[in-house]
């Protein structure tokens, strides 16, 4: 027996006559909270319109909570399927006030009822006392939040998120990544995230399913996505890193141009076989005392810390965190030292 | 992002008998009819009075249209450019009010302003009587007197049709970005500099745009130039078909006239993809316009009213004048009824078409239903005298097959659809349904797709979408439509006048007939009813305008 709320089994999606998506699996876990993370274009939004019923399958099942949604010749409709969406236009019923945009879903609710859930969505997003402003009242932020709400009020299985955030501005579009999270787990409603961007997945979800061309690369924790990626495209795409050269030396060692360097685990490559490694700026440390020297080529300030590029004697530029009030000029030399607790390696 | 399937839609069009895929199809079949019928008749060879006509007539036609076209253009330009600058670019008294009554001349179709001026002018008129009385000198009187004339058309044209000119270039006026304009001072430029150098150049496409709608429009009068003894391609089509009762040479005629059309449509569309491409929204003028005083202002004031006046207030004051005080008119109920009702009637039908073809592009968006859809807006361009012609050759075809199909029974031959309301119909729809569909569109493309996948997540299945969502939305945009289609309807004259069943008057035949027999005075009558009803939409349209 499958605990998995949510399970996309070997779909195939097209297109305008364009293969979208090809034999995908997914699923999610009862309360978890996914997310789709990839390029534009790379097929993600197709494949959350497929699972909330707006998009034929070619092949393949969707099922949710043990019920069979979708298959080849076979859709439930969008509104029989107990899937809410929240979508990246917004898309509040301008006709309509706050209080009637969330109590549009709660059909067959008594009026009581009804307002009972108002009154504790609007608490939970935060806005309560606003039920009577038309949406066209309220900031892009708040919209936001009322269609959240919206989405959730009749209790939907499945939430789906498509790029819920993309049309704020940055420094909402974070705050508000996390505090939808919050809301979400304190409702313990299983979610599904779209977005191209690698922040706004890290403070949502979970598991973050990294795709590109259609199929998944990557299915894990923010965590291990970052500090262990599986293929050179995840490793790129999460954050900043540089690739080099390198040679196994032994069953758990490789040489590089920063010296042998040891992995933590038996690697999976031949001895003598040639290698890359992956490196992000916070396997290099700055540090004034150290003994090997490299000449600083660029620095970004990022206001807690400094992002500097420093290039070895050996001609690598590599990323470098230093700390903030560690300002050093571009020419300069700088000690630098390795903190590297597992390496990432790729075939070459 | 609104992904829909395409290949989709198209099995589901052939593979399943679907309402609204197959009325969108019978549609742009019934718009491609009058077209396809005239057309056709270029591969039937010469006819005799056709031959005549190349040698005696055609060229006059053609030199009368062009020439009238050029003139029209001229005036156009100068009454409608001017206006849109001085109220873009400058604030002074009465701005506000000028810049809605700058648009009111579109309630007016031509030959009413023709009628007027004629009227008014006339030798025992209070203008020459006036004049006389103060022994003013020939010349200024003649070109008065000379009003039933080619420039005198031009200018009648060119005052109803100037608000497109302007309604166009005030737009792109607007929507140019003021950091344009204050890069362009950063680098030196004089104030004369920049307007010649950006704002025009800029404003160029759009300009463009509404000069050749006017055009079109000359193209397509057939009232005015009719009333003032101008010889053009339509009056010529009309009377080769009635006069020398030779359909081939007057759809011969027709297929020239739909020539010089199709070019205009190029281009015009040609310069609207530049509009788009010109406007940004960065930053609008508006905040950067020049205060003028003292005489500055009395002359914006004077360039501003002088449209306005000849345009719309002057003929105004005089048709009510005369409806009020001198016309004889009886059975006007009648006259009323029957406009009010083919045009209701007509109007509501039109738009329930245009409301499905809205919902197949809406439901089932694909390639081919985009370019029906786009084909089917071509109706608009279609001179009215071209419909009339391309409806009743085709009309009056099949009505001689019902009779010989009808014969063994007894039936007396009849007129059952050329003769009939439903030819009248027809015609309007090939005509005006771009007009609904053009105002339904924009209605619902304001309602993106992801409010109705809100819908149905919510529970509403497709119907539901429609009835809760699409009709509280839509509603203005439907009653626009309508409004629009009404008017229009209205004020057409040369199709209704062709098409209409026997005995079957409306207002503007009315006036054309009362005009054609100079009684100017009594036309007054059904001319200003046709006015007032016509300022509606203009109202209406002005208001939503100024309120986005």
């Amino acid at each position: 027996m499958d605990t998995a709320a949510l399970m996309v089994r070997n779909i195939r999606l097209s297109y305008q006559d364009g293969m979208i998506v090809n034999d995908f699996s997914l699923s999610l876990q009862p309360q978890e909270l996914g997310c789709l993370l990839g390029p534009s274009g790379c097929g993600k939004s197709t494949l959350l319109r497929a699972i909330a019923g707006f998009q034929e399958l070619d092949s393949g099942e969707i099922w949710l909570d043990n019920e069979l949604l979708s298959t080849e010749r076979h859709r439930v409709a969008p509104e029989h399927r107990g899937v809410g969406m929240v979508f990246q236009d917004i898309a509040l019923f301008p006709h309509l006030t706050v209080a009637e945009n969330i109590a549009f879903g709660l059909t067959g609710w008594s009026e009581e009822s009804q307002d009972k859930r108002i009154a504790e969505l609007l608490e939970l997003i935060g806005l309560t006392g606003l039920n009577q402003r038309y949406p066209h009242e309220l900031s892009g932020g708040q919209q936001q939040r009322v269609a959240l709400a919206r989405a959730m009020a009749p209790k939907p299985k499945l939430l789906l998120l498509d790029e819920p955030f993309s049309g704020l501005d940055t420094e909402l579009r974070g705050r508000l990544a996390s505090e939808v999270r919050t809301i979400l787990k304190s409702d313990g409603i299983c979610s599904l995230l779209v977005t191209h961007d690698q922040r706004e997945a890290f403070d949502f979800a979970d598991r973050i399913a990294v795709m590109h061309d259609g199929h998944i690369c990557q299915f894990d924790t923010p965590f291990n996505l970052y500090h262990e990626p599986t293929s050179p495209f995840v490793a790129h795409f999460v954050g900043p890193g540089e690739m080099i050269d390198a040679r196994v030396e032994g069953p758990r060692s490789v040489s590089s141009p920063l010296g042998v360097l040891t992995h933590d685990a038996d690697l999976e490559f031949e001895v003598g076989s040639d290698v890359q490694i992956f490196l992000r700026p916070d396997d290099l440390i700055h540090d004034d005392d150290s003994s090997y020297q490299a000449t600083l080529v660029g620095k970004h300030f990022r206001g807690a810390h400094h992002l500097y590029e420093v290039k070895l004697d050996n001609g690598v530029v590599l990323g470098c965190f230093a700390p903030s009030h560690h300002n050093h000029a571009i020419g300069e030399r700088i000690g630098v030292s390795l903190d590297i607790e597992h390496l990432v390696v790729f075939p070459k | 992002m609104a992904i829909t399937t395409h290949h989709q839609s198209v099995r589901w069009a052939f593979s399943r008998p679907n309402g609204l895929l197959l009325t969108t199809l019978i549609a742009a079949l019934c718009v491609a009819l009058p077209v396809l019928v005239v057309v056709s008749f270029v591969l039937t060879g010469v006819s005799d009075a056709w031959s005549h006509l190349l040698d005696t007539l055609l060229g006059r036609y053609a030199l009368n249209s062009l020439l009238l076209s050029v003139l029209v253009a001229i005036g156009v330009v100068i009454l409608g450019v001017p206006a849109a600058w001085i109220i873009s670019f400058y604030r002074f008294k009465g701005r506000g009010v000028l810049s809605w009554l700058l648009l009111l001349p579109m309630a007016y179709p031509a030959y009413i302003l023709a009628y007027t001026y004629t009227g008014l002018l006339d030798f025992s008129g209070p203008v020459l009587t006036f004049l006389r009385d103060m022994s003013a000198p020939e010349w200024m009187m003649d070109p008065l007197l000379n009003i039933r004339s080619l420039p005198g058309a031009a200018l009648m044209l060119s005052l109803v049709l100037y608000p497109y000119v302007y309604l166009l270039a005030r737009a792109a006026f607007m929507e140019q970005s003021a950091n344009l304009m204050e890069a362009a001072y950063t680098l030196g430029q004089s104030r004369w500099r920049v307007f010649t150098r950006i704002v025009i150049p800029m404003a160029r496409p759009a300009i463009a745009a509404g000069t050749l709608l006017a055009i079109m429009e000359t193209l397509a009068d057939f009232g005015t130039v009719q009333f003032f003894g101008v010889q053009t391609f339509t009056t010529g089509i009309v009377r080769t078909y009635y006069g020398f009762g030779d359909t081939v040479g007057a759809a011969q005629l027709s297929t020239l006239l739909l020539g010089c059309v199709f070019f205009l449509v190029i281009f015009e569309k040609a310069s609207r993809s530049k509009v788009r491409y010109y406007s940004d929204r960065l930053r609008k003028l508006n905040q950067t316009s020049v205060t003028l005083t003292g005489w500055r202002q009395s002359v914006a004031q004077i360039l501003c009213i002088l449209p306005v006046l000849f345009g719309f207030l002057l003929p105004t004051t005089i048709l009510s004048y005369w409806a009020l005080f001198f016309a004889e008119l009886q059975s006007m109920w009648s006259l009323i009824t029957n406009s009010f009702f083919l045009a209701g009637f007509a109007s509501i039908f039109i738009v329930m078409v245009a409301l499905i073809i809205c919902y197949a592009n809406r439901l089932y968006p694909s390639q081919w239903l985009n370019h029906t859809t786009t084909f089917v807006g071509l109706g608009y361009a279609l001179p009215g005298v071209v419909v009339a012609i391309g409806v009743l050759i085709p009309f009056g075809a099949l009505d001689r097959l019902i009779s010989q199909a009808l014969a063994p029974f007894g039936v007396q031959p009849s007129l059952w659809l050329s003769g009939t309301l439903v030819a009248l119909v027809f015609a309007y729809l090939v005509r005006f349904l771009t007009v609904a569909t053009g105002n339904l569109t924009s209605g619902l493309s304001r309602v993106r797709p992801s409010i109705d996948q809100s819908g149905r997540l919510l529970g509403l299945n497709q119907f539901g979408v429609i009835s809760k969502l699409h009709v509280p939305l839509i509603r203005g945009s439907v009653f626009t439509a309508v409004l629009v289609c009404f008017v229009d309807i209205l004020k057409e004259l040369p199709a209704t006048l062709i098409l209409r069943p026997f005995d079957f008057n409306t207002l503007a035949v009315k006036a054309y007939e009362l005009a054609g027999d100079e009684r100017l005075i009594d036309a007054s009558v059904p001319s200003i009813l046709i006015v007032l009803v016509g300022l509606i939409p203009v109202i209406w349209l002005n208001r939503s305008v100024t309120q986005e």
